[in-house]
């Protein structure tokens, strides 16, 4: 059932990839990052402006492949505070997460927590972010950061498409003994936001948002 | 009734039927619209307004605009709301003359 449990989560799509976590009020965002270490979905639904609530899976492995991990939590979250400028959008998101964590070296699961922040910047050409989120249970600390940086070689009307060159660096505590760096190519056209990379580690990745 | 009471007639109803048929838009300069992928909200949630016929967003400009459907009426604080509710702010708001592909028309020659 868990097992079950986690693979609709994961199919869902996904998280800190996103540039803002939740979507308009009375809206369900969708996001998705995938690649071979780190499969990450969920979907939210924002009962107000600044509230949604959600679920999602979280696949992880450690850099050697050895270890393996697998979340499902539901969460929460909120945008704390917003800076509505003429040319520019700034936010503070909370989040807010519990789940079940299961590994492959250790027998059962674990009740997980998951509380984290997001600092990001926008204007229409460039993108700033960065994200801490704690993934703990008894005996388990794999702590998350990642910081990304982006910039769109022109600014683009409501209808076209637009894209953008984002670098990102994350770690995760416990799993990955060095920083990821994944330079991506980022697409956004209306309701459609998508991202294509390869990683320090030559693995491809693959991220996704869509809002209903 | 003389010719100078017709001419007279003729011009009331000639403007009376133009008056009929102009388009009435609501226009908000907007704050913090810097993404299209994030802007929709603004685009889908004022869409579904009763009165909305048509919903430009131009995000250069900072401007959205609600064309009212012909005998409606849309009350420019809905149109507040809505934006706010899509997580923007409204700094000027103003109900025009105008469709919104007159509208649109005048932006391009802005940029």
């Amino acid at each position: 059932m868990r097992r079950l449990a986690a693979s609709i989560a994961m199919a869902l799509g996904a998280g800190a990839a996103a540039a803002a976590p939740m979507g308009f009020k009375g809206s369900v965002m969708a996001m998705g990052d995938f690649g071979p270490n780190w499969r990450e979905s969920w979907a939210n639904y924002a009962f107000t402006a600044r509230d949604a609530i959600g679920a999602g899976g979280l696949y992880m492995r450690s850099d050697d492949e050895a270890r393996t991990r697998t979340l499902v939590e539901v969460n929460y979250t909120r945008l704390l505070k917003r800076w509505n400028l003429e040319d520019a959008q700034a936010n503070v998101w909370l989040f807010a997460g519990v789940g079940d964590i299961r590994g492959n070296d250790f027998a059962g699961s674990k009740l997980a927590l998951a509380p984290g922040v997001q600092a990001d910047y926008e204007t229409t050409r460039v993108y700033l972010a960065a994200t801490v989120r704690l993934y703990r249970a008894a005996d388990l600390n794999h702590d998350f950061a990642s910081v990304r940086a982006g910039f769109s070689f022109y600014e683009v009307d409501y209808e076209e498409t637009q894209p953008w060159v984002v670098l990102e660096v994350r770690r995760m505590r416990g799993l990955s003994d060095k920083p990821e760096i994944t330079p991506m190519l980022r697409l956004v056209h209306n309701r459609y936001f998508v991202e294509l990379g390869v990683n320090s580690a030559r693995q491809a990745r693959a991220n996704f948002m869509y809002i209903f | 009734m003389n010719h100078s009471s017709r001419f007279l007639m003729a011009v009331l109803l000639a403007g009376s039927a133009a008056s009929a048929f102009a388009s009435t838009s609501v226009k908000a300069s907007v704050n913090g619209m810097v993404c299209a992928f994030c802007a929709q909200g603004i685009e889908k949630r004022l869409s579904k307004l009763p009165a909305a016929k048509a919903v430009y967003v131009d995000l250069k400009q900072k401007v959205v605009a609600v064309e009212v459907k012909e005998g409606q009426l849309l009350d420019p604080k809905t149109v507040t709301a809505e934006i706010v509710d899509a997580g923007y702010d409204v700094t000027k708001l103003e109900t025009v003359d105008q469709s919104i592909a007159e509208i649109k028309a005048g932006m391009k020659v802005k940029k």
